[in-house]
C-alpha cells in the first residue's frame, strides 16, 4: 500500500516537472515571438509600403492584401539625385571607416602596449570628442569647415565620419589589444620578427574580430547620419541620409519613395555584415578569442 | 649551442625611491648544453632574469654573453634563441604548420621545402605531425605545449628558454611532459634555461638549479646538493615537499632550547654554532621518527593536529606538548601506520640529520650528515666542471 503511494507521488512529480517545463518552454517561445514581432514588424511594414502601388502606401485602413509594385524602386534609380547620394554616401563612409581604422587601430595599440604619460587622460580626452550633443558643434564646425574649404567636399564628410567614430575604435580596440596577451609579440620576436612585424604578422590578425567590429559599427555610424550632411553640404556631397530626408517635404510625405528609399539603404549595412559576420560573434565579446 | 655567462646583472623597475630591485647583481656561469633551471617563488626575479637573457627585458647594470658575444644591445631576434612561454603565445591565427615555420621564415633564408621538412621532422619528434593543419584554438592544452615545443625546437636554436612551461597542464600530463623534456633536451643537448616555481620540477629536471629569492642568488648547485647542502635557511625550505621543520631556539649550554623541547647540540655542532646565542633547527619531516612511548629520553611528547594520508605515506602534522606558541611541524610516517587525530605521540630528532642556521643571516652553519656513499657521489658533483 506504501509502496503504491509512493510511486504515484513520485508518477505525479515527474508529471509536474513535465507540466513545468512545457510551460517554461511556452513562455520563453511566446516572448522570443512577440519580440521578434516587434522587431520585424516595423522592417515588414517598410517594404511592403515601398512596394505597394503609387498613392496607397499610407491608405487607412491599411491595404494588407496588394499586388507588389516596383514603380517606387523605378522611380528612385530614375532619379539622379538619389543615385548621386547613394554613390556620394557609400565612397565617403567607406573611405572614413578605412581612415578611421588605419588612425584609431595602430593608436589603441600604442595606448595599449607602451607605458604613455598620462594615458588615462588622453583616452578621456578622445572620448570627450563626442562628449557634446552633435548639435552644439555643428554651428563651429560649418564655420571651420567654410574657412578651411570643406564645405560640400567628400573629403569634409570623410573627415567628419572619422571625427565622429574615431573615440568608438580607440577605446574598443585598445579594450580588444588588451585582451591579446603581449607574450604573442614577445614570441614572434624571439621567432625574429621586428616588432612592426609582430604587429602586422601576429597581433592584427589575432585582433581580426575587433577590427571588423568597429568597422561595421563605425559603418552604421557615418551611414546613418543625417545632422552634419544637413549642415555641411548642400549639393556635391550630399549623403542619402539627406536625400531621403527630402521625401518629407513641409506639406506632404512622398510615403513610397520614403519607404523604398529607406530600404535601399538598409542594404549595403546588411551586404557588410553578411561579409563580416563569421568575425562578429568574437568582436563583440571585446576580444576574449585567445586560448590559454 | 652556446655558454651564457650573467656577470653582475640588476633589474630595476621605476626611477629613484619607487624603484623595484628585480634582479640584484647575479653572475652566473652557465655551460654548453647544460639544463639549467630558475626556480624561486613568485617575485624571486627568476622569470625577469630569462627575459634579460632573452632580450624582452634590458638589465639596468652588467653584461650577458652568449657564446663569446655580449648581446647587450641585441634584440632576441639577433641572439638565436627559442623561447616557450607559459601560456604557450602560439600564434591564433596560423595553423600549427605556420606557428612552427613562422620563426625559420622570420629568422632564416631557408627554403620553403627545406623549411617543411624541417617542421615535418620537428612535428614528429613531438608526436604533433596529425595536427598540423589545425588551429591552436581547436587543440587541447597538452597538445598546445607540445605545438609550443615544437616551435622551439623547429629553430634548432643556441639556446633554450623555457618560462614555466607546464604550470598551465594538470598534475598528470605535468609529469609526463617533464619526462618528454629532460628526454628531449638530453637528446638535443642545447643550452636549456628553464624557470619554474615549482621545487618538484626544478629537482627533476636541472643539471643545476639556480635558487633566486627577492632577485638575489640564494645557492647554485645539482638539485642533490641545494637539497642536502643548501646554503641557507630560504633554500633548506624551500627545496623538499613538506618543507623542512624549522624550530628557533635559545642555547644554553650545549643545548639548544626550543619552544617545547630541548635538544641536545653534538659537539662538532657546538664548535660551529660558536658563540651564537639564538638557533634556528632544521629537520626534514621524513628524517623524524615517531614513536608510541619515550624509549631513549631524547625524544618529546607531541599531539596530533591532523593526519594527512597519501597511501604509501602519511603526513602528521604535530604540535609539541609543552609548547608556549602555537606552532606546528609535520613528520612523514608509514602509511601503514595507524595514527589519529589528538593521539601522544614522541617525536625523535636524530642528530644526524640536524641542519642549523644563523636566525639572523639565515646562513647554514652546520649540514647534516650523509651516508658515506652519498657523501662521495655528491662531492663528485661538487666539483667544478672542467
Amino acid at each position: 500500500m506504501a509502496t503504491t503511494d509512493g510511486d504515484s507521488a513520485t508518477a505525479s512529480q515527474r508529471l509536474d516537472k513535465d507540466t513545468r517545463e512545457k510551460l517554461v518552454t511556452a513562455v520563453r517561445h511566446t516572448i522570443l515571438l512577440t519580440w521578434s514581432f516587434i522587431v520585424l514588424f516595423p522592417l515588414y511594414w517598410l517594404a511592403s509600403m515601398s512596394l505597394k502601388p503609387p498613392g496607397t502606401a499610407n491608405s487607412l485602413p491599411p491595404d494588407w492584401i496588394f499586388l507588389p509594385t516596383v514603380y517606387n524602386y523605378i522611380q528612385l534609380l530614375q532619379n539622379s539625385g538619389f543615385v548621386g547620394a547613394f554613390a556620394n554616401s557609400l565612397i565617403m563612409v567607406s573611405a572614413s571607416v578605412v581612415l578611421v581604422l588605419l588612425i584609431g587601430v595602430p593608436a589603441a595599440y600604442v595606448l595599449s602596449r607602451y607605458d604613455i604619460p598620462m594615458e588615462r587622460d588622453v583616452l578621456v580626452w578622445i572620448l570627450s570628442s563626442r562628449m557634446l550633443p552633435p548639435i552644439a558643434v555643428v554651428l563651429p564646425f560649418f564655420i571651420i569647415f567654410r574657412e578651411l574649404n570643406l564645405f560640400d567636399t567628400r573629403i569634409g564628410m570623410v573627415l567628419m565620419y572619422v571625427s565622429i567614430n574615431l573615440s568608438l575604435v580607440v577605446w574598443v580596440m585598445k579594450a580588444f589589444f588588451d585582451g591579446i596577451p603581449e607574450t604573442l609579440e614577445e614570441a614572434a620576436r624571439v621567432d625574429g620578427a621586428t616588432q612592426f612585424q609582430g604587429f602586422r604578422k601576429v597581433v592584427l590578425p589575432a585582433a581580426k574580430p575587433g577590427i571588423f567590429s568597429v568597422a561595421i559599427i563605425s559603418f552604421i555610424f557615418a551611414w546613418i547620419e543625417l545632422l552634419f550632411g544637413l549642415v555641411l553640404t548642400s549639393f556635391e556631397a550630399v549623403p542619402v541620409t539627406l536625400f531621403v530626408y527630402s521625401f518629407i517635404g513641409s506639406r506632404s510625405i512622398e510615403w513610397g519613395m520614403l519607404a523604398a528609399a529607406s530600404t535601399a539603404m538598409i542594404i549595403p549595412v546588411v551586404v557588410f555584415l553578411i561579409a563580416v559576420n563569421k568575425y562578429l560573434a568574437a568582436g563583440l565579446s571585446f576580444g576574449v578569442v585567445i586560448k590559454e | 649551442m652556446a655558454r651564457i655567462t650573467i656577470d653582475d646583472v640588476t633589474k630595476r623597475f621605476g626611477d629613484g625611491d619607487e624603484s623595484i630591485v628585480a634582479v640584484d647583481d647575479v653572475s652566473l656561469d652557465i655551460r654548453d648544453g647544460e639544463f639549467i633551471v630558475f626556480v624561486g617563488p613568485s617575485g624571486s626575479g627568476k622569470s625577469t632574469l630569462m627575459r634579460i637573457v632573452a632580450g624582452l627585458e634590458t638589465q639596468t647594470e652588467g653584461d650577458i654573453r652568449i657564446g663569446e658575444q655580449v648581446v647587450n644591445q641585441l634584440g632576441p631576434r639577433a641572439r638565436d634563441i627559442a623561447m616557450v612561454f607559459q601560456n604557450y603565445a602560439l600564434y591564433p591565427n596560423m595553423t600549427v604548420e605556420e606557428n612552427m615555420s613562422f620563426g625559420l621564415k622570420m629568422s632564416t633564408d631557408m627554403s620553403s621545402g627545406e623549411i617543411e621538412e624541417a617542421v615535418t621532422s620537428a612535428a614528429e619528434m613531438m608526436d604533433i605531425d596529425m595536427l598540423l593543419d589545425d588551429k591552436p584554438g581547436e587543440l587541447s592544452g597538452g597538445q598546445q605545449q607540445r605545438v609550443a615545443l615544437g616551435r622551439a625546437i623547429v629553430r634548432d636554436p643556441n639556446v633554450f628558454l623555457m618560462d614555466e612551461p607546464l604550470s598551465n597542464l594538470d598534475a598528470k600530463l605535468r609529469a609526463e611532459m617533464r619526462t618528454e623534456i629532460n628526454r628531449l633536451q638530453n637528446d638535443l643537448d642545447v643550452t636549456t634555461l628553464y624557470v619554474t616555481h615549482d621545487q618538484t620540477e626544478a629537482m627533476t629536471m636541472g643539471d643545476r638549479l639556480v635558487v633566486l629569492n627577492y632577485g638575489e642568488l640564494q645557492q647554485v648547485g645539482t638539485p642533490l646538493e641545494c637539497f642536502y647542502r643548501p646554503a641557507n635557511q630560504f633554500v633548506a625550505g624551500f627545496l623538499g615537499s613538506p618543507s623542512m621543520n624549522f624550530f628557533e631556539g635559545a642555547v644554553e649550554g650545549g643545548t639548544l632550547r626550543a619552544d617545547g623541547f630541548d635538544f641536545d647540540l653534538t659537539e662538532q655542532m657546538q664548535s660551529a654554532v660558536g658563540t651564537r646565542n639564538d638557533l634556528v633547527l632544521g629537520i626534514r619531516p621524513e628524517d623524524m621518527t615517531l614513536h608510541d612511548r619515550a624509549n631513549s629520553g631524547h625524544e618529546f611528547e607531541a599531539v596530533v593536529d591532523v593526519v594527512e594520508p597519501m597511501g604509501s605515506i602519511s603526513y602528521v602534522y604535530l604540535q609539541a606538548r609543552s609548547q608556549s606558541h602555537d606552532q606546528t611541524f609535520i613528520v612523514e610516517t608509514d602509511g601503514q601506520r595507524p595514527i589519529s587525530e589528538g593521539q601522544h605521540v614522541y617525536v625523535e630528532i636524530p642528530d644526524e640529520d640536524v641542519h642549523l642556521f644563523d636566525p639572523a643571516s639565515g646562513e647554514t652553519i652546520h649540514q647534516r650528515q650523509l651516508g658515506e656513499d652519498a657523501e662521495m657521489a655528491l662531492e663528485e658533483q661538487m666539483k667544478p666542471a672542467e
